[in-house]
Protein backbone atom coordinates (compact mmCIF):
# COMPACT_ATOMS: atom_id res chain seq x y z
CA UNK A 1 0.00 0.00 0.00
CA UNK A 2 2.48 2.46 -1.21
CA UNK A 3 -0.43 5.38 -1.34
CA UNK A 4 -1.74 4.85 2.13
CA UNK A 5 0.22 7.71 3.42
CA UNK A 6 -0.61 10.41 1.00
CA UNK A 7 -4.06 9.40 1.40
CA UNK A 8 -3.95 9.44 4.93
CA UNK A 9 -2.55 13.21 4.93
CA UNK A 10 -4.96 14.23 2.38
CA UNK A 11 -8.21 13.42 4.39
CA UNK A 12 -6.57 14.59 7.63
CA UNK A 13 -4.62 17.81 6.29
CA UNK A 14 -5.95 20.05 9.11
CA UNK A 15 -4.41 17.81 11.56
CA UNK A 16 -0.83 18.71 10.41
CA UNK A 17 -1.40 22.42 11.01
CA UNK A 18 -1.45 22.12 14.79
CA UNK A 19 1.58 24.69 15.55
CA UNK A 20 0.87 27.80 16.65
CA UNK A 21 3.22 31.25 16.75
CA UNK A 22 3.55 33.10 19.29
CA UNK A 23 0.85 35.88 20.44
CA UNK A 24 2.55 38.93 20.17
CA UNK A 25 4.27 38.11 16.81
CA UNK A 26 1.24 40.78 15.08
CA UNK A 27 2.18 43.20 17.11
CA UNK A 28 5.51 43.11 15.97
CA UNK A 29 4.61 43.20 12.25
CA UNK A 30 2.20 46.13 13.61
CA UNK A 31 4.99 48.09 14.74
CA UNK A 32 7.33 47.51 11.67
CA UNK A 33 4.81 48.71 9.22
CA UNK A 34 3.98 51.51 11.47
CA UNK A 35 7.63 52.57 10.83
CA UNK A 36 7.32 51.90 7.07
CA UNK A 37 4.79 54.25 6.72
CA UNK A 38 6.56 56.90 8.27
CA UNK A 39 8.87 56.12 5.72
CA UNK A 40 7.12 56.49 2.60
CA UNK A 41 5.65 60.00 3.44
CA UNK A 42 8.68 61.49 3.48
CA UNK A 43 9.53 59.79 0.42
CA UNK A 44 6.66 61.13 -1.19
CA UNK A 45 7.25 64.39 -0.03
CA UNK A 46 10.94 64.65 -1.35
CA UNK A 47 9.67 63.83 -5.04
CA UNK A 48 6.69 65.78 -5.11
CA UNK A 49 9.14 69.05 -4.06
CA UNK A 50 11.32 67.54 -6.67
CA UNK A 51 8.88 67.74 -9.15
CA UNK A 52 7.78 71.19 -8.23
CA UNK A 53 11.23 72.30 -8.26
CA UNK A 54 11.30 71.20 -11.47
CA UNK A 55 8.39 72.55 -12.83
CA UNK A 56 9.74 76.25 -11.43
CA UNK A 57 12.98 76.00 -13.64
CA UNK A 58 11.21 75.15 -16.43
CA UNK A 59 8.89 77.79 -16.10
CA UNK A 60 11.82 80.18 -15.44
CA UNK A 61 13.55 79.38 -18.70
CA UNK A 62 10.65 79.37 -20.73
CA UNK A 63 9.83 83.11 -19.41
CA UNK A 64 13.28 83.89 -20.20
CA UNK A 65 13.63 81.96 -23.47
CA UNK A 66 9.86 84.11 -24.34
CA UNK A 67 11.54 87.17 -23.11
CA UNK A 68 14.82 86.93 -25.34
CA UNK A 69 12.82 86.06 -28.27
CA UNK A 70 9.84 88.95 -27.66
CA UNK A 71 12.63 91.12 -27.73
CA UNK A 72 14.49 90.33 -30.93
CA UNK A 73 11.67 89.87 -32.59
CA UNK A 74 11.18 93.69 -33.71
CA UNK A 75 13.24 94.98 -37.00
CA UNK A 76 14.10 98.43 -34.53
CA UNK A 77 16.54 96.18 -32.71
CA UNK A 78 18.37 95.66 -35.79
CA UNK A 79 17.94 98.44 -37.52
CA UNK A 80 16.11 101.71 -37.33
CA UNK A 81 16.27 103.00 -40.99
CA UNK A 82 15.17 99.34 -42.01
CA UNK A 83 12.05 99.82 -39.18
CA UNK A 84 11.06 103.49 -40.60
CA UNK A 85 11.12 101.95 -44.69
CA UNK A 86 8.95 98.99 -43.14
CA UNK A 87 6.28 100.92 -41.53
CA UNK A 88 5.65 103.09 -44.35
CA UNK A 89 5.36 100.00 -46.61
CA UNK A 90 3.17 97.92 -43.90
CA UNK A 91 0.83 101.38 -43.77
CA UNK A 92 0.83 101.19 -48.21
CA UNK A 93 -0.35 97.79 -48.29
CA UNK A 94 -3.00 98.21 -45.42
CA UNK A 95 -4.16 101.10 -47.58
CA UNK A 96 -3.98 99.80 -51.24
CA UNK A 97 -5.58 95.83 -49.99
CA UNK A 98 -8.48 98.30 -48.67
CA UNK A 99 -8.74 99.32 -51.85
CA UNK A 100 -8.55 96.12 -53.44
CA UNK A 101 -11.39 94.84 -51.20
CA UNK A 102 -13.78 96.95 -53.00
CA UNK A 103 -13.82 95.38 -56.19
CA UNK A 104 -13.75 92.30 -54.24
CA UNK A 105 -17.51 91.78 -54.95
CA UNK A 106 -17.27 92.95 -58.89
CA UNK A 107 -14.78 89.93 -58.98
CA UNK A 108 -14.68 87.54 -56.78
CA UNK A 109 -12.56 84.86 -58.83
CA UNK A 110 -9.97 87.35 -59.63
CA UNK A 111 -9.93 88.93 -55.95
CA UNK A 112 -9.51 84.89 -54.58
CA UNK A 113 -6.65 85.03 -56.83
CA UNK A 114 -5.01 87.71 -56.03
CA UNK A 115 -5.47 86.96 -52.08
CA UNK A 116 -3.42 83.93 -53.00
CA UNK A 117 -0.16 85.22 -54.12
CA UNK A 118 -0.59 88.07 -51.74
CA UNK A 119 -1.11 84.93 -48.85
CA UNK A 120 1.98 83.31 -50.04
CA UNK A 121 4.27 86.75 -49.90
CA UNK A 122 2.99 87.09 -46.44
CA UNK A 123 4.11 83.92 -45.32
CA UNK A 124 7.23 84.09 -46.34
CA UNK A 125 7.57 87.69 -44.53
CA UNK A 126 6.01 85.73 -41.39
CA UNK A 127 8.77 82.99 -41.63
CA UNK A 128 11.58 85.36 -42.02
CA UNK A 129 10.20 87.16 -39.33
CA UNK A 130 10.34 83.50 -36.67
CA UNK A 131 14.31 83.36 -37.87
CA UNK A 132 15.18 86.89 -37.32
CA UNK A 133 15.74 86.08 -33.33
CA UNK A 134 18.09 82.96 -34.12
CA UNK A 135 19.57 84.37 -37.18
CA UNK A 136 23.70 84.56 -37.01
CA UNK A 137 23.11 87.66 -39.76
CA UNK A 138 20.21 89.53 -38.73
CA UNK A 139 20.96 92.81 -41.00
CA UNK A 140 20.36 90.10 -43.74
CA UNK A 141 17.07 88.59 -42.85
CA UNK A 142 15.85 92.54 -41.98
CA UNK A 143 16.68 93.21 -45.30
CA UNK A 144 14.60 90.39 -46.90
CA UNK A 145 11.92 91.08 -44.56
CA UNK A 146 11.50 94.63 -45.90
CA UNK A 147 12.33 93.66 -49.54
CA UNK A 148 9.19 91.04 -49.04
CA UNK A 149 7.32 94.05 -48.02
CA UNK A 150 8.19 95.74 -51.00
CA UNK A 151 7.27 93.66 -53.09
CA UNK A 152 3.66 93.26 -51.69
CA UNK A 153 3.27 96.57 -52.32
CA UNK A 154 4.53 96.59 -56.26
CA UNK A 155 2.51 93.38 -56.25
CA UNK A 156 -0.55 95.28 -54.76
CA UNK A 157 0.14 97.97 -57.13
CA UNK A 158 -0.59 96.00 -60.24
CA UNK A 159 -3.35 93.91 -59.07
CA UNK A 160 -5.25 97.09 -58.81
CA UNK A 161 -4.17 98.38 -62.31
CA UNK A 162 -5.20 95.22 -63.26
CA UNK A 163 -8.69 94.93 -61.57
CA UNK A 164 -9.43 98.80 -62.54
CA UNK A 165 -9.29 98.12 -66.31
CA UNK A 166 -11.11 94.86 -65.88
CA UNK A 167 -13.92 96.64 -63.97
CA UNK A 168 -14.06 99.52 -66.36
CA UNK A 169 -14.05 96.70 -69.50
CA UNK A 170 -17.19 95.14 -67.58
CA UNK A 171 -19.33 98.66 -66.87
CA UNK A 172 -17.96 99.80 -70.56
CA UNK A 173 -19.88 96.13 -71.70
CA UNK A 174 -22.88 96.95 -69.48
CA UNK A 175 -23.83 99.75 -71.35
CA UNK B 1 -18.29 27.58 -0.93
CA UNK B 2 -14.15 27.69 -2.47
CA UNK B 3 -16.02 31.15 -4.60
CA UNK B 4 -17.36 32.68 -1.57
CA UNK B 5 -14.19 32.12 0.22
CA UNK B 6 -12.12 33.69 -2.58
CA UNK B 7 -14.46 36.58 -2.67
CA UNK B 8 -14.28 36.82 1.17
CA UNK B 9 -10.80 37.45 0.56
CA UNK B 10 -10.65 39.48 -2.02
CA UNK B 11 -12.24 42.33 0.02
CA UNK B 12 -10.13 42.09 2.45
CA UNK B 13 -7.19 42.81 0.19
CA UNK B 14 -8.92 45.30 -1.37
CA UNK B 15 -9.02 47.23 2.01
CA UNK B 16 -5.00 46.11 2.45
CA UNK B 17 -4.25 48.08 -0.70
CA UNK B 18 -5.70 51.20 0.69
CA UNK B 19 -3.83 50.92 3.72
CA UNK B 20 -6.25 49.07 6.02
CA UNK B 21 -4.39 48.14 9.48
CA UNK B 22 -7.97 46.31 10.37
CA UNK B 23 -8.29 44.07 7.31
CA UNK B 24 -3.94 43.13 7.23
CA UNK B 25 -5.12 42.26 10.76
CA UNK B 26 -7.95 39.96 9.36
CA UNK B 27 -5.45 38.70 6.68
CA UNK B 28 -3.14 37.62 9.18
CA UNK B 29 -5.66 36.23 12.03
CA UNK B 30 -6.83 33.94 8.70
CA UNK B 31 -3.38 33.09 7.81
CA UNK B 32 -0.87 32.86 10.02
CA UNK B 33 -1.33 29.63 11.37
CA UNK B 34 -1.47 27.68 8.51
CA UNK B 35 1.65 29.40 7.07
CA UNK B 36 3.82 29.20 10.61
CA UNK B 37 3.32 25.53 10.00
CA UNK B 38 4.72 25.96 6.56
CA UNK B 39 7.46 27.60 7.22
CA UNK B 40 8.17 25.62 10.59
CA UNK B 41 7.95 22.27 8.25
CA UNK B 42 11.04 23.25 6.32
CA UNK B 43 13.38 24.73 8.83
CA UNK B 44 12.13 22.90 12.09
CA UNK B 45 13.06 25.48 14.29
CA UNK B 46 10.26 27.81 15.81
CA UNK B 47 12.29 30.98 16.29
CA UNK B 48 13.12 30.78 12.51
CA UNK B 49 9.63 30.02 11.53
CA UNK B 50 8.43 33.08 13.51
CA UNK B 51 10.98 34.91 11.68
CA UNK B 52 10.04 34.09 8.15
CA UNK B 53 6.38 34.37 9.45
CA UNK B 54 6.72 38.02 10.24
CA UNK B 55 8.95 39.02 6.87
CA UNK B 56 6.75 37.23 4.99
CA UNK B 57 3.20 39.13 6.00
CA UNK B 58 5.47 42.34 6.25
CA UNK B 59 6.39 41.77 2.23
CA UNK B 60 2.74 41.22 1.72
CA UNK B 61 1.44 43.92 3.04
CA UNK B 62 3.98 46.00 1.64
CA UNK B 63 3.92 44.48 -2.02
CA UNK B 64 -0.20 43.79 -2.38
CA UNK B 65 -0.24 46.47 -4.78
CA UNK B 66 1.57 44.39 -6.93
CA UNK B 67 -0.59 41.74 -6.40
CA UNK B 68 -3.20 40.64 -9.21
CA UNK B 69 -5.14 38.12 -8.80
CA UNK B 70 -4.00 35.58 -11.06
CA UNK B 71 -4.31 33.20 -7.86
CA UNK B 72 -5.75 33.32 -4.05
CA UNK B 73 -4.08 35.78 -1.61
CA UNK B 74 -2.99 32.46 0.09
CA UNK B 75 -1.15 30.81 -2.89
CA UNK B 76 0.74 33.80 -3.40
CA UNK B 77 1.77 34.65 0.43
CA UNK B 78 2.37 30.91 0.71
CA UNK B 79 4.60 31.09 -2.07
CA UNK B 80 6.36 34.12 -0.09
CA UNK B 81 6.40 31.97 2.45
CA UNK B 82 7.94 28.99 0.72
CA UNK B 83 10.64 30.92 -0.84
CA UNK B 84 11.97 32.52 2.69
CA UNK B 85 11.92 29.42 4.23
CA UNK B 86 14.03 28.08 1.68
CA UNK B 87 16.62 30.97 1.82
CA UNK B 88 17.13 30.79 5.22
CA UNK B 89 17.29 27.05 5.13
CA UNK B 90 20.12 27.42 2.21
CA UNK B 91 21.82 30.10 4.53
CA UNK B 92 22.35 26.57 6.96
CA UNK B 93 24.04 25.33 3.87
CA UNK B 94 21.24 22.68 3.04
CA UNK B 95 22.47 20.13 1.06
CA UNK B 96 19.75 18.49 -1.47
CA UNK B 97 21.49 14.92 -0.79
CA UNK B 98 20.00 12.95 1.61
CA UNK B 99 22.40 11.39 4.47
CA UNK B 100 21.50 8.34 5.80
CA UNK B 101 21.65 9.01 9.25
CA UNK B 102 18.42 9.37 11.61
CA UNK B 103 18.37 9.84 15.37
CA UNK B 104 17.08 7.34 17.65
CA UNK B 105 13.19 8.27 18.36
CA UNK B 106 11.88 7.51 21.75
CA UNK B 107 9.13 4.38 21.27
CA UNK B 108 6.13 5.49 22.11
CA UNK B 109 3.70 3.49 24.67
CA UNK B 110 0.71 5.27 24.41
CA UNK B 111 0.08 4.55 20.50
CA UNK B 112 -3.52 4.31 19.47
CA UNK B 113 -4.04 2.99 15.78
CA UNK B 114 -7.49 4.31 15.56
CA UNK B 115 -7.09 7.75 17.21
CA UNK B 116 -6.48 9.55 13.87
CA UNK B 117 -5.33 12.94 15.74
CA UNK B 118 -2.57 10.99 17.28
CA UNK B 119 -1.60 9.20 14.25
CA UNK B 120 -1.04 12.49 12.38
CA UNK B 121 0.69 13.94 15.66
CA UNK B 122 3.08 10.41 14.39
CA UNK B 123 3.68 11.20 11.25
CA UNK B 124 4.25 15.10 12.13
CA UNK B 125 6.35 14.32 14.91
CA UNK B 126 8.24 11.69 12.53
CA UNK B 127 8.96 14.39 9.17
CA UNK B 128 10.88 16.42 11.58
CA UNK B 129 13.21 13.68 12.25
CA UNK B 130 13.92 13.91 8.60
CA UNK B 131 17.12 15.47 7.21
CA UNK B 132 16.29 18.68 5.97
CA UNK B 133 16.97 17.67 2.13
CA UNK B 134 14.41 15.08 2.29
CA UNK B 135 11.50 17.02 4.59
CA UNK B 136 11.69 20.24 2.63
CA UNK B 137 10.60 17.51 -0.67
CA UNK B 138 8.32 15.69 1.48
CA UNK B 139 6.33 18.33 2.79
CA UNK B 140 6.49 20.22 -0.07
CA UNK B 141 4.61 17.43 -1.90
CA UNK B 142 2.63 15.79 0.72
CA UNK B 143 1.60 18.76 2.60
CA UNK B 144 1.67 21.88 0.32
CA UNK B 145 0.49 20.11 -2.41
CA UNK B 146 3.10 20.59 -4.97
CA UNK B 147 3.55 18.74 -7.68
CA UNK B 148 7.59 17.82 -8.63
CA UNK B 149 7.57 20.29 -11.30
CA UNK B 150 6.77 22.83 -9.44
CA UNK B 151 9.05 21.67 -6.55
CA UNK B 152 12.03 21.48 -8.94
CA UNK B 153 11.52 24.88 -9.49
CA UNK B 154 11.03 26.21 -5.92
CA UNK B 155 14.52 24.06 -4.85
CA UNK B 156 15.98 24.53 -8.04
CA UNK B 157 16.65 20.90 -8.72
CA UNK B 158 15.72 18.74 -11.32
CA UNK B 159 12.41 16.62 -11.92
CA UNK B 160 13.89 13.71 -11.24
CA UNK B 161 15.75 14.28 -8.26
CA UNK B 162 12.45 15.92 -6.68
CA UNK B 163 10.99 12.04 -7.43
CA UNK B 164 13.91 10.45 -6.08
CA UNK B 165 14.57 12.34 -2.91
CA UNK B 166 10.00 12.29 -2.23
CA UNK B 167 11.16 8.36 -3.04
CA UNK B 168 13.47 8.28 -0.19
CA UNK B 169 11.72 10.60 2.20
CA UNK B 170 9.21 8.36 2.18
CA UNK B 171 10.73 5.65 3.17
CA UNK B 172 13.10 7.02 5.47
CA UNK B 173 9.48 8.10 7.40
CA UNK B 174 8.28 4.91 7.06
CA UNK B 175 10.97 3.63 9.15
CA UNK B 176 10.92 6.11 11.32
CA UNK B 177 7.23 5.50 12.12
CA UNK B 178 8.08 1.65 12.15
CA UNK B 179 10.47 2.15 15.04
CA UNK B 180 8.07 4.04 16.70
CA UNK B 181 5.65 1.43 16.31
CA UNK B 182 2.84 2.61 13.77
CA UNK B 183 2.10 -1.04 11.56
CA UNK B 184 1.83 -0.40 8.24
CA UNK B 185 -0.15 -2.55 6.27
Amino acid sequence: MNNRLETFVKDNRKAFDIMEPSAGLWAKIEQKLDTKKKKKPIKLYLWMSAAAAIVVVFGLVWLYAGRLQNKDLEIADVSASYAKKEVHFAGLITEKRDSLAIFASANPELYKKFTADLKKLDENYERLKAELPTSPNQTFVVKAMVKNREIQLQLLKQQLLIINQVDDYKRVNQI
Amino acid sequence: MEAVYIDKNLELVKKCMQGSRAAQFELYKLYAKAMYNVALRILNYEEEAEDVLQEAFLDAFTRIVDFRQETTFGLWLKQIVINKSINYLRKRKMEFVGTEEISEVPDEDSFDDSDVQLQAEEIRQAITQLPDGYRVVLSLYLLEGYDHEEIAHILKISENTSRTQYMRAKKKLKSILEQKGMRDE
